[in-house]
């Protein structure tokens, strides 16, 4: 165990399974009755079915002596260690769209119905368990399968619906977005929170008197009586499994029909209905190409990704894109599209650059903040610097330190302050706003930080582009 | 009781797994509620009612829940 080893600090709810990162490995340290229910898991023909298809991350038992002197993360010390297959890059549920939370929520249920019918279950069901490679959901948290008890309701059934279920309710049924909910609360929306944002016409939509307005109610109206009393009662009454198979399969079909109609916004026709030329657009293509093509391999981030047509082309070399953008809808749509083509690379995400994922809840340490989760090898920074400039009003020197401080080589391209898409920007604002947005000061700023490896003005002569590395 | 479980499941929520467990659960519910439901109409068996643990006080929360929905209903 090299001694670099640090204890994930996303992993310490379960005290029988912790997550210790270390090098290149991701260990898992089970304490007694962890590796229990792990070798109830390794016993069954479930895991190996699930790791060749995709749905759980790579696993195998190692020595318990791989812990070395994190073994004592657990009580009473390591009685069993598992190395996890790595995931490109970490990502959470308040930076995907729709259509990842809902494929995380489903993958979520799909185990539960394999685990019921292998005697086992899941202790928690929350969308944290979850990462993507590329469009691929995959259930990380090994941990979470434990033996069933047949007489006890599912104890994660109230968490997928705080962290699952309602975000998901609340765009398909009321269009409003999820992320800040889950970003504002790592533990989700609770039922009665939920109850409040539905109208009573809501109620006689799929799920809603079900599994917000009756949850709610129940919640409220059971409020003093003790879990220990409810679980007793219900075990009296002969609770059986067959009871949540019928619930999970219930909220199964439910996830399953949910859909977002997507408004067009301004950037989902982006492409089509954009000022560039089809000059421009292959000379920034080609551009692209050549510079992801000098150092293949790694980790390359798209931000204000669009439609991804660029994380595509760094894709051609990269191990790993990560394609950003803060439009809610053009991430859907670039989603779906890589979900239908099994992408494996490019990950796409809902992140506004001016406000960035902060690391979040216990000491600010358990979510990470978006910049510690790995940093590129290589930034594509197209079409953006004049939205993150103008729009959000960052200073573009304060922009290009951020941009420094990441320490990757960047191609920024710069809409000069003719370009059509600039004055749009600038029409609204008093004239002589956002000074600082010129060519000559960005080319002075730009060669202040960086060194400037290559300098391409596009055809129509509104749009610089430049690949650049941090100087010094 | 599990002691070990690290997430509290909610006894609201381990209620209505009971309720929306389709025709298996209507079984198991009626043993859970049945006996409740039956005390809250069996108004003429006062003393039984009383000897519930849960009788006065779930008498009253039930009056609570039936003012609450008059006033939805409203």
């Amino acid at each position: 165990m090299p001694a670099d080893a640090t204890t994930e600090p996303g992993s310490f709810r379960d005290r029988d399974s912790r997550v210790v990162v270390a090098d290149d490995d991701v260990l898992r340290v089970l304490s007694e009755r962890g590796a229990e229910d792990w070798h109830a898991l390794a016993g069954s023909p479930l895991l190996e079915r699930l790791i060749a298809e995709g749905k759980l991350v790579g696993t195998e038992e190692v020595d318990a002596s791989a812990a070395g002197p994190a073994a004592g993360v657990v009580e009473g010390g390591a009685a069993a260690v598992l190395r996890h297959e790595r995931v490109p890059f970490v990502s959470y549920p308040y930076e995907w769209p729709f259509g990842m939370l809902r494929d995380a929520a489903l993958l979520q249920l799909d185990l539960e119905l394999s685990a019921l019918d292998a005697g086992l279950t899941l202790k928690d069901a929350t969308p944290y368990n979850v990462q993507f490679r590329g469009s691929e959901p995959v259930f990380i948290d090994v941990g979470s399968f434990e033996r069933l008890r047949e007489d006890e309701p599912w104890a994660g059934y109230r968490q997928f619906c705080m962290l699952n279920l309602y975000p998901l309710l609340l765009q398909a049924y009321r269009d409003v977005p999820f992320q800040p909910w889950l970003r504002g609360s790592l533990d989700g929306i609770s039922p009665r929170e939920a109850a409040g944002l539905f109208s009573l016409r809501d109620r006689l939509r799929r799920g809603i008197f079900t599994h917000v307005a009756l949850h709610a109610r129940l919640e409220r109206r059971y409020e003093e009586r003790e879990g220990g009393e409810v679980k007793r009662d219900l075990k009296k009454a002969r609770f059986k499994p067959e009871l949540i198979k019928a619930n999970v399969q219930r909220l199964r079909k439910l996830v399953a029909r949910l859909s977002w109609k997507a408004g067009d916004t301004a950037w989902t026709g982006y492409r089509a209905q954009n000022t560039y030329s089809d000059a421009d657009d292959a000379a920034k293509a080609d551009f692209v190409r050549a510079a992801a093509a000098e150092r293949p391999g790694g980790l390359a981030w798209d931000m204000g990704c669009n439609d991804g047509a660029y994380s595509r082309i760094a894709a051609e070399q990269a191990d790993t894109v990560v394609a950003f953008d803060s439009d809610h809808p053009t991430v859907e749509a670039l989603y779906r599209s890589l979900r239908e083509q099994c992408d494996q690379r490019i990950l796409p995400l809902v992140v506004n650059l001016a406000d960035p994922s902060p690391g979040l809840g216990w000491r600010g340490r358990e979510r990470r903040p978006l910049e510690d989760r790995g940093r590129p090898d290589l930034v594509l920074a197209l079409a953006l610097v004049h939205h993150v400039s103008i729009t959000a009003n960052v200073p573009l020197a304060e922009f290009l330190d951020w941009l420094h401080g990441l320490g990757a080589r960047v191609v920024i391209e710069f809409p000069k302050r003719e370009d059509p898409m600039v004055r749009r920007l600038l029409s609204g604002k008093r004239e002589g706003s956002n000074a600082d947005y010129d060519l000559a000061v960005f080319e002075r700023d730009l060669e202040d930080r960086f060194t400037v490896d290559r300098r391409e003005e596009l055809p129509s002569g509104m749009r610089v582009l430049y690949l650049v590395r941090p100087a010094g | 009781m599990d002691l070990f479980a690290y997430l509290d499941p909610g006894s609201g929520s381990m209620l209505l797994q009971m309720l929306l467990g389709g025709i298996a659960g209507i079984a198991v519910s009626i043993k859970m509620f049945g006996k409740r439901v039956f005390g809250a109409l069996a108004f003429w068996k006062k003393d039984e009612e009383k000897a519930e643990p849960e009788g006065p006080a779930g008498k009253a929360e039930a009056e609570d829940d039936q003012t609450e929905r008059v006033k939805e209903t409203v």
